[in-house]
């Protein structure tokens, strides 16, 4: 009873979704995926919903991921920023406004930007900070992250990470605030092991 | 130096500040409608502002919302471009104020209570005609509204035309400028800077134009 009730439960979250339960298979699989993918690029639409405001704010701009953790968001709507985290660092370039953020200096941002390398790069599953689900419809798989860490808990419910079955790249990855409000990033146009130049990454 | 011109020079300099510093001295009062600062009063409806914030050297930037509710309240909601949340806050009818989120490294009583009052002025709240009074130094009017600690002055030309500059200030000093800067445009001004001037402290403002038609 108690079993199907959380069946229906979990339908009910999300539609079309299974409960999938082999868990090592599933790391095997994304681990020989990821040991396959040196380099992701893809363009990105950002949706954060207001939900006491019934307002959103989208943006836009260009994703690149390089093995083993380097990334780069190139905002390019509603207005340019740019995001670059590589080996720990974090690097932020608003307009002239140049922001590096060491370790420990703000623990909370640091772990978000370490949630985006961990669902690009297959380890997240790994994370202590998260305890997940895995769920499986025809075409994807949705990983579905809820934190342990108390700072992480105070501000989302849970992050999910919908990933493509073909090759195992995220598809989307959805962060639900306790407040109710929601960031959704949807990746488009990916293209796998392409040639990214070192200076795309580079922290000046 | 000898200890005794150290201590002149204290006395003079305190007695210098007693005529000088207070900014308000000098101004006459005047009797002055208080229907004029109300005709400047952006109605925010629904306005999204590049906005940044620089506080003792460090910057932080992102997306400010200002929206005015149904119940006639306004919520004033600031993320991180990655949708990572500052904070959240809603000027309630009757003064009223709430915190509806806020991330733990700002949570603290000192930096609500400043952003309170800095987005109050520029909200043009609190505005008791009862306590209102005018001050002039000629070509502008002070138009003043005593607040709980301190005045908030909007400052216009004579004839009332211009909104000029914005002050929240302790019974001597402006301690806070606010600017409106380019076109109203959507109800709301282009552009906003609001700046501390007893602390390095600067929230700048730009309109980012057609989420009002969202």
């Amino acid at each position: 009873m108690g079993l199907s009730l959380q069946g229906l439960g979990v339908l009910a979250q999300y539609p079309g979704y299974k409960l999938w339960n082999q868990t090592d298979v599933f790391k095997k699989s994304f681990a020989q995926a990821s040991d396959a993918t040196s380099s992701i690029q893809a363009d990105f639409l950002q949706e954060k919903s207001l939900t006491m405001l019934s307002e959103k704010i989208n943006s836009t701009g260009r994703f690149m991921y390089r093995k083993k953790d380097q990334v780069r968001l190139e905002y390019l709507q509603p207005y340019p920023y740019l995001v670059i985290l590589n080996a720990g660092k974090l690097y932020l370039k608003d307009g002239q406004k140049e922001n590096k953020i060491s370790a420990g200096s703000n623990p909370i941002f640091k772990q978000i930007n370490r949630i985006m390398i961990d669902c690009v790069s297959g380890t997240m599953l790994d994370n202590p900070d998260f305890e997940s689900r895995i769920f499986e419809n025809e075409g994807t798989w949705l990983i579905e992250f809820k934190p342990r860490a108390k700072n992480l808990k105070d501000l989302y419910k849970n992050i999910n990470l919908v990933l493509d079955k073909k090759d195992f790249t995220a598809s989307s990855i959805s962060m639900y605030e306790v407040s109710g409000d929601k960031t959704i990033i949807r990746f488009q146009n990916k293209q796998l092991n392409a040639q990214i130049p070192d200076s795309a990454f580079n922290i000046p | 130096m000898p200890r005794y011109p150290i201590r002149l020079l204290i006395s003079l300099s305190a007695l210098a500040c007693l005529f000088s510093c207070n900014t308000y001295r000098n101004l006459q009062k005047i009797q002055a409608p208080d229907n004029c600062v109300q005709k400047f009063k952006p109605l925010f409806e629904k306005v999204m502002y590049k906005t940044s914030a620089d506080v003792k050297g460090n910057h932080i930037s992102g997306v400010l919302i200002i929206k005015a509710m149904e119940d006639s309240s306004t919520r004033i909601v600031f993320t991180n471009e990655m949708g990572f949340p500052y904070f959240d806050f809603g000027f309630l009818t009757n003064n009223g104020f709430k915190v509806y989120q806020i991330t733990p490294k700002l949570n603290n009583k000192y930096v609500i209570r400043t952003l309170k009052k800095d987005f109050e002025l520029i909200l043009f709240r609190n505005r008791d005609s009862i306590r209102y009074f005018a001050l002039t130094d000629g070509p502008r009017i002070y138009h003043a509204y005593p607040q709980a600690s301190g005045i908030n002055y909007y400052i216009t030309d004579s004839c009332c035309r211009q909104l000029l500059i914005m002050q929240r200030a302790s019974d001597k000093k402006p301690v806070v400028e606010a600017r409106f800067v380019g076109n109203i445009s959507e109800n709301a001004p282009d552009s906003i800077i609001i700046r501390h001037l007893n602390f390095n402290f600067t929230i700048s403002l730009k309109k980012i134009s057609g989420f009002a038609a969202q």
